[in-house]
């Protein structure tokens, strides 16, 4: 956003920019929070990012970045019991992770209110699933509200809480990625008075006190209030139904899928449908739809993934004697992200509308080109350490891209920036599911088949999000396995939140707490435990092997810290880029002549300041470095095996006068 | 009602984000207008595709503004509905081919960044030709630049390709928003004086 003073001081009558996310925050700043929790996760990073920066100028916040989901929906609770509005934000998957105290919720209850903003992710660009947390509800009973647009992703928030203490539950605010990064306009409301925000926690055994006799009480008493909550939802503002047309057939949908329905409406010049939007996909009322079934005699439903609503509503249809049909999932992919595009066809198909001539050209159109182009994948950031680390693995194994050898080690690999390791050029792992599933997974195949090495990788904010009990059982089991910990001291992915690791802010402020994390590992029962800098590769690559060749438990830390966090910080380099360019500087340069072309630093390191140009003498084509993006690292300068690479006085300013900058770079 | 749908695209690293952020912030003064788009990013890491939209909503008044029929709009454009594209990058130019239509205005920037399946030897990196060529069988409005090159070339840094790109899509398309309302974006924010000299560059090209 861009006045983001407007976040915390807008009021009645400010509009500005916003995320998604930065709406939810919103909200729950307008609604009064003074708890707000969560462990990094895309696309849902952003709802607490945007509280913890800002929270110096907001009275009586706490915010905090907690190791885990479970922890951080705990924390929740506890600020909740003591009288505290209380936001806890978290991607999909991390619903897994929390699904016991979220379990637990609708036995307790709540003090004060407490929302879950879940960040789902269908299509999986940024996951490893596309799990839709909305089933947890069937027996969590945790009610679901699924704002459709920036607007109401902060009214339906600010809202939550008003809800969520008048029935007792804990709110999930369901948002997918769509949504979490739709930047858009936003209407401000008024925030509550914050001074009087203060904790206090009151005994509540009844409720509090949640096992034998006591459990089964609470499992009546949370049944109960979820049929208060159907009752309210017949008539709230939340569930609205457009009944203007004269059409026997009635669209059902939520959240960001209505808001393509309703474009997709508009495209196809279709208005007399009756429509029912769902502000709350979970718990629907059966009298709800029953009054939406008036009159109709075809239902669809319009929704992604595997059709949570659908499910509820045939079987609402079933209880209320309805006699037309429903249609769902035949007209909407149960995989994928369901796009504005899969929605205008769908209904097309359905209503049997002809689609725009426009439309019908554009995805033809896509449709050919899409495999002729060549493939794009994200990478390391230039300078990276990781990409290090994965260059001195497959060294250390004998892998070589050019030579597309077998390589005879197990890689397992888990979940962080250091998952593009899973991409070529590096194709270094053989599985990856969910957070610290490598060790685990891997502990296990070492065990069975005893003709392969194993190697497993985790990231720091990994490790301390739930390794440390996966190391000790590898430890405690005797496994033998060499476990690489790249600890880059930020949970990078995400936007950078501070981990166990970090020792300098990006301010250069030194953190409290800072974890040694060779001690801790020895305190596990590790003998074998090393920490280097892997940009060091030839170093780091001969330790690999000699690791691979002991028994037990073995581990490496590959420890330096994330390029861009160190950049940041020496800020300057980068202000005075303009100055470096007049006075010159020390860059690294590849010596056309010398260079033979041998691939290593172009295509095994694949370092992307590493580029091809053409040779205007020759026509032919050679390697450069490119100085206005390479970092200096050094790695390249270390791998050339013709030492065809040094470093040399560089000045910028004039070879991009010379040969006007990247402009003939071959293709 | 009126509708008016950008496509920005590129790659992570290029400043695309901030391109959909500088134009949207340009359309918050009217009251019966609208304004979102969703964007696409692939994490922190570099070189993955990254795009967002900008979706402008003109309502001719406030009962259609209320409407809900008329007032709940996509984040996405649906194929074929974008009136402007812009590209930082050219391959990436033909992944937004989807969202032309035969007026769509298309700008894009020359400079290509190789993708690792190139590097490989995998892939061949398809000829400007070819792409522009792809491009006409849609749109006769297609507009290209090495804009990286300009941008080093005045600028002695590529921070500035995207505000430039800005100004050549203004200079080129008839944006329903005002050109001073991205200037006094421009001039509030971060880097204001050479992003402002970056539009007006642009705007000349
Ligand atoms: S490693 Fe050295 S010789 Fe090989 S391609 Fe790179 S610069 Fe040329
Ligand atoms: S020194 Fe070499 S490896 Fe490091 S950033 Fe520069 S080009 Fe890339």
């Amino acid at each position: 956003m861009s006045k983001s003073n407007l976040f915390i001081n807008g009021s009645e009558g400010d509009k500005a920019i916003v995320l998604g996310n930065e709406a939810i925050a919103r909200g729950a700043l307008e609604a009064g929070i003074g708890y707000a929790s969560m462990y990094p996760g895309t696309p849902a990073s952003e709802i607490i990012a945007v509280l913890d920066k800002n929270k110096k100028h907001v009275e009586n916040l706490y915010t905090e970045f907690s190791l885990n989901e479970h922890i951080s929906l705990h924390g929740a609770i506890g600020a909740s019991w003591s009288g505290i509005r209380s936001l806890c934000a978290m991607k999909n998957v991390g619903l897994n992770v929390a699904s016991e105290p979220a379990q637990f919720l609708a036995y307790t209850g709540v003090k004060a209110g407490l929302v879950l903003a879940i960040g789902s992710d269908p299509g999986a660009p940024s996951s490893s699933n596309e799990q839709d947390d909305r089933w947890y509800s069937l027996h969590n009973y945790m009610p679901i509200m699924e704002p459709s647009n920036i607007q109401e992703a902060k009214d339906f928030t600010k809202d939550a809480f008003d809800v969520s203490e008048e029935f007792s539950f804990g709110i999930v605010l369901m948002a997918p990625s769509r949504l979490c990064h739709n930047a858009g306009a936003l209407r401000f409301g008024n925030i509550r008075d914050r001074k009087n925000i203060k904790g206090d926690f009151k005994k509540d055994p009844e409720n509090y006190l949640n096992l034998f006799s006591l459990a089964v009480k609470n499992h009546a008493k949370y049944l109960e209030r979820n049929e208060l909550l159907k009752k309210y939802l017949i008539e709230s503002k939340f569930n609205k139904t457009i009944n203007d047309g004269s059409s026997k057939i009635g669209f059902i949908s939520s959240g960001v899928i209505y808001a393509h329905l309703m474009e997709a409406f508009d495209i196809l010049g279709v208005y007399d449908h009756k429509i029912l939007k769902l502000g709350f996909s979970f718990p629907i009322s059966n009298e709800l739809i029953k009054r939406f079934f008036e009159g109709i005699e075809k239902v669809v439903i319009v929704e992604e993934a595997e059709g949570f609503l659908e499910f509820q509503i045939k079987k609402i249809a079933y209880e209320t004697g309805f006699k037309g049909s429903i249609y769902g999932k035949e007209f909407f992919s149960r995989t994928g992200e369901l796009t504005l595009d899969d929605v205008i066809s769908g209904v097309s198909r359905f209503l049997e509308k002809p689609l725009p001539a426009s439309f019908d050209f554009a995805v033809e159109k896509d449709k050919e080109l899409s495999n002729k182009l060549p493939q794009r994948s994200g990478t390391f950031c230039i300078g990276c350490p990781h990409r290090a680390t994965f260059y001195s693995i497959l060294k250390a194994v004998g892998f070589s891209n050019t030579e597309e050898k077998e390589r005879d080690v197990v890689i397992a690999g888990d979940i962080g920036c250091y998952t593009l390791g899973l991409l070529p050029p590096y194709n270094a792992m053989d599985f990856l599911t969910c957070m610290n599933a490598g060790l685990s997974i891997g502990q296990a195949i070492s065990n069975f088949d005893k003709s392969k090495k194993v190697i497993a990788l985790v990231g720091d904010s990994t490790f301390y999000h739930s390794g440390i009990p996966v190391l000790l059982n590898a430890v405690q089991n005797g496994a033998n396995i060499l476990y690489i910990i790249l600890d880059n001291s930020w949970t990078a992915m995400t936007g950078h939140q501070k981990t166990p690791s970090t020792q300098k802010d990006i301010d250069g402020k030194p953190s409290a707490n800072v974890l040694n994390l060779k001690d801790l590992i020895k305190s596990l029962g590790v003998s074998y435990v090393k920490s280097l800098d892997p940009n060091s590769v030839k170093r780091f690559s001969a330790q690999i092997k000699s690791a691979l060749k002991e028994p037990g438990v073995k581990v490496l830390i590959a420890k330096r810290e994330c390029v861009l966090q160190e950049i940041r910080r020496n800020k300057s380099m980068l202000k005075n880029e303009a100055k470096v360019a007049e006075t010159g500087e020390s860059l690294y340069e590849i010596q056309k002549s010398r260079c033979v072309k041998c691939n290593e630093c172009f295509v095994e390191l694949a370092c992307p300041a590493i580029i091809l140009k053409k040779d205007e003498d020759t026509g032919g084509d050679y390697y450069y470095i490119d100085p206005a993006s390479c970092v200096k690292c050094g790695v390249c300068y270390e791998i050339c095996p013709n030492s065809a690479i040094r470093k040399v006085e560089f000045d910028l300013k004039s070879e991009f006068k010379l040969k006007k900058g990247l402009s003939e770079v071959t293709v | 009602m009126k509708k008016f749908n950008i496509a920005i695209i590129g790659l992570g690293g290029q400043g695309i984000i901030t391109m959909g952020t500088v134009m949207k912030n340009a359309a918050l003064n009217s009251d019966l207008q609208d304004v979102s788009g969703s964007e696409r990013r692939g994490g922190a890491q570099r070189e993955g595709y990254v795009e967002t939209f900008v979706k402008y909503i003109f309502y001719e008044n406030a009962a259609e503004m209320n409407s809900p029929r008329k007032n709940m709009h996509s984040p996405m454009i649906e194929s074929g509905g974008a009136n402007a594209l812009i590209s930082l990058e050219p391959l990436e130019t033909l992944r937004g081919i989807k969202y032309l239509n035969k007026n769509s205005i298309v700008i894009f920037n020359k400079t290509p960044y190789i993708p690792i399946s190139v590097r490989m030897g995998k892939t061949k990196y398809p000829e400007i030709s070819f792409i522009v060529s792809e491009l006409q069988k849609v749109t006769k409005h297609i507009y290209y630049y090495d804009i990286d090159a300009i941008s080093l070339e005045k600028f002695n840094s590529l921070t500035q390709k995207n505000i430039i790109a800005l100004g050549i899509l203004f200079a080129k398309a008839d944006i329903p928003i005002e050109r001073s309302a991205v200037e006094s974006v421009l001039a509030e924010g971060k880097g204001a004086e050479n992003n402002l000299k970056a539009f007006a560059l642009g705007l000349n090209l």
